[in-house]
Parts: structure tokens; C-alpha cells; sequence
């Protein structure tokens, strides 16, 4: 397993301040950016990217980066992620210039359109690259903006999740919940940028601030460490009387948060208590204790306390934590899916998508190989960490710039990353995923930095993304001396797993479409209508009574019989309910156990149709 | 000091429109003071389609309501039904503090609070909550933790919550009269309070208040409110059904099945014919009657088979069985299909004996309504049982005075 430095920072008590950067890549980004400029609340270098010119015009951050110059002339990305990602690879020597020699960089960017999408995997793969900590925020795209940037949102999301060691994510969906319904859109979007700039801003302080109580970047680290989870985030203040539960009573109302519910299930509570120099240890032990009422007793708290002059009378409390998928879905399970997290269904699906998808290997790979300009050359790859070149991270990358030749064969990759993972066995004859076409853009980046990194120096050791349990079984086998090694392999495997899996044997996609036909079972029923109506009079009158046959002719077609069983046997029914089973109502109309029949239509007239067939 | 207090109860059925005025005593008792009715148009599956026609029937039963019992109705109690009314049972569970040994009256409400907090479709109004049970350290069935040591408490509670677009809809034909409406209450809700007595309640029973286009239907185990809910289906469908089994028109089928039907058909000789007459008495038809009442039977034991469909987990523990009230209950024989679909006692009840005109009380027909006047007097009480639906009251109160 990798080892955490217990307290990296202090280890060295000389060492100077924590070097943070906030990058804002697109529109949403810079928006935040904007927020947090004006708001002078982060100690920080901010620097805005985005390839329009125009917006990055109006940005107010110090450092400028328009992406792409060459490529995009000035223009946006036009919700077009491919775009975005060239744009960036584009402009790679500036961010990297940008962005080098900072422990933290924070990347805050939406999600789903061009330059969002495309471009904030890059710039988080080349922060990742200098050696710094990546920390992510995203913003989904709201529902209505249609399914397609959904998926680019979420196919981002999942380069994203590789390369940043912590990620909180923002639905906007759920940004209705942060204010009152009349208020004006201005307000939402105002609000849902405040919300990520305190996000950061509280993140930056609890790692960078010294508290009485301190907090580092493990602590960070553990409280998100969940595999494959979403974080949950919550940040209140407040001032005046009462301003340690005012603040508790707004941290808990993050939507992030659902009212404190999602605490619920968690392992892990990271709790951040800064106040002016007026903060009081009754008002520590007060919020803490409140606090206790909603998070269960085996929950690991881990507890700060910053005293920092800056907030003057205000008591800002943070929490964050991290919620595994499976608890998440059980929480799903019992909401309405309309009212439920989308996040809940993101890992899940993609699978589901992997898997369907199989027999299409999706369009991406041959338009993309083709045009790319960065595809690695192979012989390279190869080489490169055979003769080590102890030379920092961005110096090789000119050298190797020109030795760039059109993409190799697709499916490449593959083969050199299972000789690295035992897991996945059938995977050479894998089709190649939709992933690896964004991977062949990254390829040289990443062969780059594994060439490059041989320095085994770590300020944080913060190279193990809180991704799939499978990244640290594949740490655990070969302790990789760096981060981007490590990186570099488990990118595969996951694009891959799925697949590798899935693909060789038709028959397992089939358990997937199994619920549906669960009403069938009692169409089979036998005998479930009154048993009695065929011996009964109704049968021989039915024969006499001369019934327009106009009037039969709104009855349904009655193949199904009436169903003994609730259709939705729920919650009401006992008395003991387990952890989870929190009521909730269904969000349509209570069903009838019809069996799909209209009851409106007289019975005997539908029993008669059915004693017809 | 006996202070009454005298409340009226509306309920705007389907077949009927009644207002029952009643007066409310210290003691718990309750006096029918008068009773108006009128034949209702315009409701369908016991929602308002036609807002005119009902204002027009309502204005006639409140009429003689006043009359009947000389009082000035100024304000109701509103009876509400129609299949969007549902039901869930949540548990809301609060921790107490560390330091802290014994409940208080603030960890109550805390955990009332966390309990009545459900997610609810949208467009969707609680309009009951009921307090259960309390749970104190896993000791199920606490009534008062108050003053209890522990270090968990846990209630659950019933809420029952409907269309508030629906339901609003049933309010603004009322305020239209003018009347005012003190509070919404759920149809069976209210007639269990006068249909099923304490005993009942305690041994478990289902409550079933067959009206005419709806059966709403209110489970109570252990004393505790576990399941209320509406099928949409009723007496109009009895007629109906005979209606187009018989081909002759829907009045005509409604007082057939009033004066006639019966859900019993298997004893009953073949060739025995029923006669049907038209207003003058003239004979226009006859049919045979176990056709008829098979007819009657089908639908019949289709509505108790939705209702117990809705109920199935909690049948078995159902000790002093099914009541069933209503109009539709004074059908012949609907007790022996209740027997056979629910497998256990059948009483057919109106309301619990209160003074006043006797032969109100006895009318299954007027469970709901009385229901209502009872209803008012629990809220007016303040039980500890009921106490969360004054402020519930208060609440929807609240909620439509800004809405209209």
C-alpha cells in the first residue's frame, strides 16, 4: 500500500507557506474565478483559461491564458470537447509554465460544454505533472440542457476523476435549492459560484492555515478517501449571537449535504472550526455536539480548529466527507429517481454504456487518432524509462516535440499496460474503449512525465486518486516510485475492465434488462380471477344477453388478470424499518394493483372478455 | 366548566353533498345538532369536475343544515378524498447529546421535526402527520419519552399527503359559498375516529369507508395509524356496471341496486327475475336477478381486493377486523365478500353512538361527516395523539391564505 506521511508539514518547520493556484478553465470557471477575485478571499495565484477571447477579456483574474491561439483564433469551443482538449495541448507550455511550482493547484471549471470539458482533464494531467496536488471542482450541466452534454460532462468527469486527488462536484440541478425559487436567475448563478468559491476557499484554509487544532492534507485526503465516491460538502458562517449553530445550521443546508441526511452513512467527517480571535471553546464544544446528533457514533471526526483574524467575528464551519456509490444508491434506491442525485446513477451507467456500447466501438477513435497532432510515438514510450533522465518535469518536452508522428495502431497501449496489470487476462482482444481516444491525446504526456519524474521527491503523497479499490490492489503489487507511473496504469485497466470483461462473454450483458419482465410473472399466474365465473350463471347469460358489440369494444384487450399483489409493496407495510428505510412517497399517483386493466370499464365486462379468449 | 363548542363538517361526496353540524362536549361526547344533504353533480371519483354545479348542490345542503339545526355555519371542517391521497410511515431518529442523559421536550420536537420531514412529490401537501409511536433506545411503542433516560430516540410517524392543486381546488369551491375552511382532514381518517373505538383501534382493524365514487380505507395496528389511502373506485361503479350490463340507464341501475342488489347470487334459484319499472311504476323489463347481482358481486369484491391489495402486509395482524361503513356498506351481502376476500371478522358500523338525531349516527352514510365533528373535537383537545395536526392546521391555514 502506499505510506502517507503522516504530517507532511511538519516535517519541515522552515518550510514556506503553502504555494496555491486556482485555475478557472471556461466560462463556468471563470465565472468562479471572478467571485473569488472580487471577493479577495484566497491567497492564491489565480489564473483564468478559456480559448474565447472575449470572455477571457472580461475575466478578472491576473493571469490570462487564452487556449488554443493558433487553433481556436479566439473563438470558443463551441460545446465541442474535442476542440477543447486540442486547444489546450495547444497551449500546453503556457499552462504548464503557469501553473509549475505550486503544491496545490485547485482546477475549477463546468462541465459539458467545449472548453470545460476538453480542456480541464489536460490542464489537470500537466498539474498533476508538476508535482502538485490537484484538487477538482465541477459543475454538472443542469438536466434540461439535454442528454449529449450530459455525457460529455460525465465522460469528462471520469478523465477528470483520474487525474485530480480530490473532486467535489455541483449539480446544478441542485442549485435550486440554494436559494428561494423567486429569486432571480442572477442570484442562482451568483450563488452557485459563492458556493464553489467557499468551497475552495475553505479547503485552502483548512490546509494552508495554521490552526490550534490542525488539519493537513492527509486528513483532507482521508476524510475523501471513499473509493469511487462523491464528496459531500458543506461550508456555513456566521455572525452574531448564536453563530456556531447559525454557521453548523448553513453547513448542514448544502445541498451537497441533504440536510445533513448523507451524514448519515458516513465513515469518515472532516470538521473545520475557524473563527476570529472572539471564537470560544464553548462554541467549538457546542457546534461539535450538534453536530453529533447527526453523524453516527462510529464516524472518525476529524477535528480543526483555526483562529484566523480574517473571519473577525464570523464562525465559519466546514465539513467535508466522501460517500461510497453503494451507500449513495441505497439512499437512491429509497428517492424518487427524479429527486435523486444524478451522481448516483453516473458510475453505474457508464458501465451500463460500456457494455451496450460494445458491438459500436464509439465513433471517437478513428476522427480523433487521425487529426491529433500529439500522439506518442512508441518507440519513445519505450525508451524512455530505460535510460532515466533526471532532467525536471518540463525541459523534455520540447525535445521530444518533433519526434511526434501520426497515432500508431489504436489498441497499442494495451498490451504494454497488461504486462504491468495481472488483472484483466482477456483484455488484448478488447475493442478499443471510447476512453482510449482521449488517452492517445494524453499518451505523450504521460510517457513524458514518466520518463521525466524519476525524482521520487513527493511533497504530499497525495499520488492516490480516491478512485476503484482496484488502484491501490495495483499499487499494492508493484509500489510504483511515482505518481504518474502509477497513474499511467491504472488508466488503462479501468477504461478497460469493463469491457475485457464483459465483451468476451455475450451472455453477461443479459442480467441488465431482467427486472423488466418481472410484471409478466403474474400474467402467469393461473386462476387469479374469481374462479367461479365459469360455472356461474354470468357465463350462461353472457351467452343470452345481447349486448351491442360496440359496447365491448372499449373493453381493453384483457390479457393480463388482476394482480393479487400490491404493485408496490413499500415502506407502509411494517413497522420495523431498517437504516435506510427513511419514507418517502412515490412521486406519481398511488397504482392500482390493476395489472395495467382500467378499472373504470365493469368488471363483469372485462371477466367476459377474458372468458371469451 | 363544560364549554362546547359547535363545528360543522363538510363532505363533498360523490352521490352526496352533506354538512353536518355538531356540537362538541368538554366530556368527549358529541351532539348531532343537524344534518343537510343534496344529491351531487359534479364530482367524480370524489374530485370536483364542475365547479358550478357543486357550488349549486352544496349551497343546498348547507341550506338545510342551517335550517335543521338553527346555527349559522361560518366555518367548516372539510372532508377530502380522491385516489391522490397516500400515505407513508417514516422514523425520524435523533441522537442526544453526549452530555445529555434524558429527553427533553426540545429532542422531541427535534426528532417530530426530522420525522415529519419526508420527501414528497412535487406539487404534494401533508396533510396529516400523525405521531405514532416513540422509540426510546430500540423500546418500541413509547408514548411519552419526555424524561426518559437514553441516548437515541426515534419516532415515527404517519403522514398522509395529497395534490395541494386538488385539494385547493376542493377549497376555493367552498370559500366560493362563502365559507371558511378551518381544516382539510383525510375522508377515512376522519370516520375511523367515530367508526372504530379504542378497543379496535388497539387490536388492529381496516376501516373501510366505501362511498360512492371512492373507497377510502385506514389501517390501525397496535393502536397506531399504520396505513390510510384512497382507491378510486365505489358505489357509482356498482351502478355503472349494472347499468351497461343491464342496458338501461344509470338511474334507473343506481336505485336497482339501492332497492334490489344484492352481492349474494349463488343461492339464488335460476329463472328468478327481478322486475325494473319506470318512474310511473310501468314494468319495462325484467332480468334475471342472480345475473344482476353477480354483476354486483365482481365489482364488489374487485374494490375490497384493491383495498386489501394496499394493505397486504398488515392483515394479518388485524384482530378485530374489517368495518366497513359508508353507503355502499348497506349493500346486501357485502359483508360476506369482505369475509371472503379478507379471510377474518366483518362488521358493518356506522358512527359510535352520540346523541342528537339518532338516525344519523346509525346511517353508515354519515361516518365521514361526523367523523369531521369528531375530528374537530380531538384537534380541539389536544391530545398529544393529535396534537401535530392543529399545527398542521395552522399551517395549511397559513399556506392557503397566501395561495388564494
Amino acid at each position: 500500500m502506499v505510506e502517507y506521511h503522516r504530517h507532511p508539514q511538519q516535517d519541515d518547520p522552515n518550510k514556506p507557506a503553502l504555494r496555491t493556484c486556482i485555475v478557472g478553465i471556461g466560462g463556468a470557471g471563470s465565472n468562479v474565478l471572478d467571485r473569488i477575485t472580487l471577493d479577495r478571499t484566497v491567497d492564491a495565484q489565480l489564473v483564468c483559461m478559456h480559448t474565447d477571447i472575449r470572455v477571457l477579456g472580461h475575466a478578472m483574474a491576473p493571469t490570462k491564458i487564452q487556449l488554443g491561439a493558433d487553433l481556436m483564433r479566439g473563438v470558443g469551443a463551441g460545446g465541442d470537447p474535442e476542440l477543447g482538449k486540442e486547444a489546450a495541448m495547444f497551449s500546453r507550455e503556457e499552462i504548464r509554465q503557469a501553473i509549475e511550482g505550486h503544491d496545490i493547484v485547485f482546477i475549477c471549471t463546468g462541465l459539458g460544454g467545449g472548453t470545460g470539458s476538453g480542456a480541464a482533464p489536460v490542464i489537470a494531467e500537466i498539474a498533476k505533472a508538476s508535482n502538485a496536488m490537484v484538487f477538482v471542482t465541477a459543475t454538472m450541466p443542469f438536466s434540461f440542457e439535454g442528454r449529449r452534454r450530459l455525457n460529455q460532462a460525465e465522460d469528462a468527469l471520469q478523465q477528470l476523476q483520474k487525474r485530480a486527488d480530490a473532486l467535489i462536484l455541483f449539480e446544478n440541478n441542485r442549485m435550486g435549492e440554494l436559494i428561494l425559487p423567486k429569486d432571480g436567475i442572477q442570484k442562482a448563478f451568483a450563488q452557485a459560484d459563492q458556493l464553489i468559491a467557499q468551497s475552495l476557499r475553505a479547503v485552502s484554509t483548512i490546509v494552508s492555515t495554521p490552526g490550534l487544532v490542525k488539519l493537513g492534507l492527509d486528513d483532507l485526503t482521508s476524510a475523501l478517501s471513499t473509493s469511487n465516491g462523491r464528496c459531500l460538502f458543506g461550508f456555513g458562517e456566521a455572525k452574531g449571537q448564536n453563530r456556531g449553530s447559525e454557521a453548523l445550521k448553513r453547513a448542514l443546508k448544502s445541498p451537497l449535504i441533504d440536510q445533513g441526511r448523507l451524514l448519515h452513512q458516513t465513515k469518515t467527517l472532516l470538521v473545520h472550526i475557524a473563527g476570529g480571535e472572539s471564537l470560544t471553546l464553548l462554541e467549538v464544544d457546542a457546534i461539535m455536539k450538534q453536530l453529533g446528533r447527526h453523524v453516527p457514533d462510529h464516524t472518525h471526526i476529524l477535528f480543526g480548529v483555526a483562529v484566523d483574524a480574517k473571519l473577525g467575528d464570523s464562525v465559519s464551519v466546514t465539513l467535508i466527507s466522501s460517500l461510497g456509490l453503494a451507500q449513495l444508491n441505497t439512499l437512491a434506491a429509497a428517492a424518487p429517481p427524479s429527486d435523486m442525485l444524478p451522481l448516483t446513477q453516473r458510475a453505474m451507467p457508464s458501465v451500463v454504456e460500456a457494455v451496450s456500447t460494445v458491438p459500436v466501438p464509439a465513433p471517437a477513435p478513428t476522427p480523433v487518432a487521425a487529426p491529433a497532432p500529439a500522439p506518442k510515438p512508441r518507440p519513445a514510450a519505450r525508451v524512455a524509462p530505460v535510460a532515466p533522465a533526471p532532467v525536471p518535469a518540463a525541459t523534455p518536452v520540447p525535445e521530444l516535440m518533433p519526434q511526434f508522428v501520426p497515432a500508431p495502431v489504436v489498441a497499442s497501449p494495451v498490451p504494454e499496460v497488461l504486462v504491468e496489470t495481472p488483472a484483466p487476462a482477456p483484455a488484448p482482444k478488447a475493442p478499443p474503449s471510447i476512453e482510449q481516444s482521449m488517452d492517445l491525446l494524453f499518451k505523450d504526456d504521460e510517457i513524458i512525465s514518466m520518463a521525466t519524474q524519476q525524482e521520487p521527491e513527493q511533497p504530499f503523497m497525495m499520488d492516490e486518486p480516491e478512485l476503484l479499490q482496484i488502484e491501490e490492489e495495483l499499487q499494492a503489487e508493484e509500489e510504483p516510485p511515482f505518481s504518474m507511473d502509477s497513474e499511467e496504469v491504472f488508466e488503462k485497466p479501468e477504461a478497460e475492465e469493463p469491457e475485457a470483461f464483459f465483451e468476451p462473454e455475450p451472455p453477461a450483458p443479459a442480467p441488465v434488462p431482467v427486472p423488466a419482465p418481472r410484471p409478466r410473472i403474474e400474467d402467469f399466474m393461473p386462476s387469479t380471477p374469481t374462479p367461479r365465473p365459469v360455472t356461474s350463471t354470468l357465463a350462461a347469460v353472457v351467452a343470452r344477453t345481447s349486448v351491442p358489440a360496440e359496447d365491448l369494444a372499449y373493453a381493453p384487450p384483457a390479457n393480463n388478470v388482476v394482480a393479487k399483489k400490491p404493485v408496490n409493496p413499500e415502506a407502509q407495510i411494517d413497522f420495523s424499518f431498517g437504516e435506510q428505510d427513511r419514507g418517502r412517497f412515490k412521486d406519481t399517483e398511488p397504482a392500482l394493483a390493476s395489472g395495467g386493466e382500467d378499472l373504470d370499464v365493469p368488471t363483469w365486462m372485462r371477466l367476459k372478455k377474458k372468458l371469451k379468449r | 366548566m363544560a364549554k362546547t363548542t359547535i363545528y360543522a363538517g363538510l363532505e363533498i361526496g360523490t352521490s352526496k353533498i352533506c354538512v353536518v353540524v355538531g356540537e362538541a362536549k368538554r366530556d368527549g361526547t358529541i351532539k348531532i345538532l343537524g344534518v343537510g344533504t343534496a344529491p351531487s353533480r359534479g364530482v367524480r371519483k370524489g374530485e370536483i369536475v364542475d365547479f358550478d354545479t357543486v357550488h349549486t348542490c352544496l349551497n343546498d345542503a348547507l341550506v338545510r343544515a342551517e335550517d335543521y339545526s338553527d346555527v349559522m355555519i361560518k366555518n367548516v371542517f372539510l372532508g377530502v378524498t380522491g385516489s391522490h391521497i397516500e400515505s407513508v410511515n417514516n422514523r425520524g431518529a435523533f441522537r442526544l447529546a453526549a452530555d445529555q442523559s434524558e429527553i427533553t421536550e426540545d429532542d422531541v420536537e427535534e426528532v417530530k421535526e426530522i420525522a415529519r420531514n419526508v420527501h414528497t412529490p412535487p406539487d404534494s401537501i401533508s396533510m396529516h402527520s400523525v405521531a405514532r409511536q416513540y422509540i426510546v433506545d430500540g423500546v418500541e411503542a413509547v408514548r411519552q419519552p419526555i424524561g426518559r433516560q437514553a441516548r437515541l430516540i426515534e419516532a415515527d410517524y404517519h403522514i398522509v399527503h395529497g395534490s395541494l392543486p386538488r385539494i385547493q381546488n376542493s377549497i376555493k369551491c367552498v370559500k366560493e359559498v362563502p365559507l371558511e375552511v378551518e381544516d382539510v382532514v383525510f375522508n377515512g381518517i376522519a370516520a375511523a375516529q367515530v367508526v372504530l373505538n379504542r378497543d379496535a383501534k388497539r387490536e388492529g382493524s381496516l376501516m373501510i369507508d366505501l362511498g360512492g365514487g371512492t373507497a377510502d380505507f385506514v389501517v390501525y395496528a397496535d393502536g397506531m395509524l399504520t396505513i390510510s389511502g384512497c382507491i378510486p373506485l365505489g358505489g357509482d361503479h356498482i351502478s355503472q356496471d349494472i347499468a351497461m350490463a343491464l342496458q338501461i340507464p344509470h338511474g334507473r341501475a343506481e336505485a336497482l341496486k339501492v332497492s334490489e342488489g344484492s352481492c349474494l347470487y349463488e343461492d339464488i334459484p335460476e329463472g328468478e327475475m327481478v322486475r325494473i319499472e319506470d318512474d310511473t311504476g310501468y314494468v319495462i323489463g325484467e332480468v334475471e336477478r342472480a345475473f344482476m347481482n353477480e354483476v354486483i358481486y365482481l365489482r364488489v369484491k374487485e374494490i375490497l381486493e384493491q383495498v386489501h391489495a394496499r394493505c397486504e402486509g398488515q392483515i394479518g395482524r388485524l384482530a378485530a377486523g374489517v368495518y366497513l361503513t359508508g353507503g355502499t356498506s348497506l349493500l346486501k351481502g357485502i359483508d360476506a365478500v369482505a369475509r371472503e376476500v379478507f379471510g377474518m371478522k366483518v362488521t358493518r358500523a356506522g358512527s359510535a353512538p352520540v346523541s342528537g338525531v339518532t338516525a344519523t349516527f346509525e346511517n353508515p352514510q354519515f361516518s365521514a361527516p361526523i367523523g369531521l365533528i369528531r375530528y374537530a373535537q380531538i384537534l380541539d383537545q389536544e391530545k398529544p395523539f393529535l396534537s401535530p395536526l392543529k399545527r398542521l392546521g395552522k399551517r395549511m391555514a397559513d399556506l392557503l391564505s397566501v395561495a388564494l
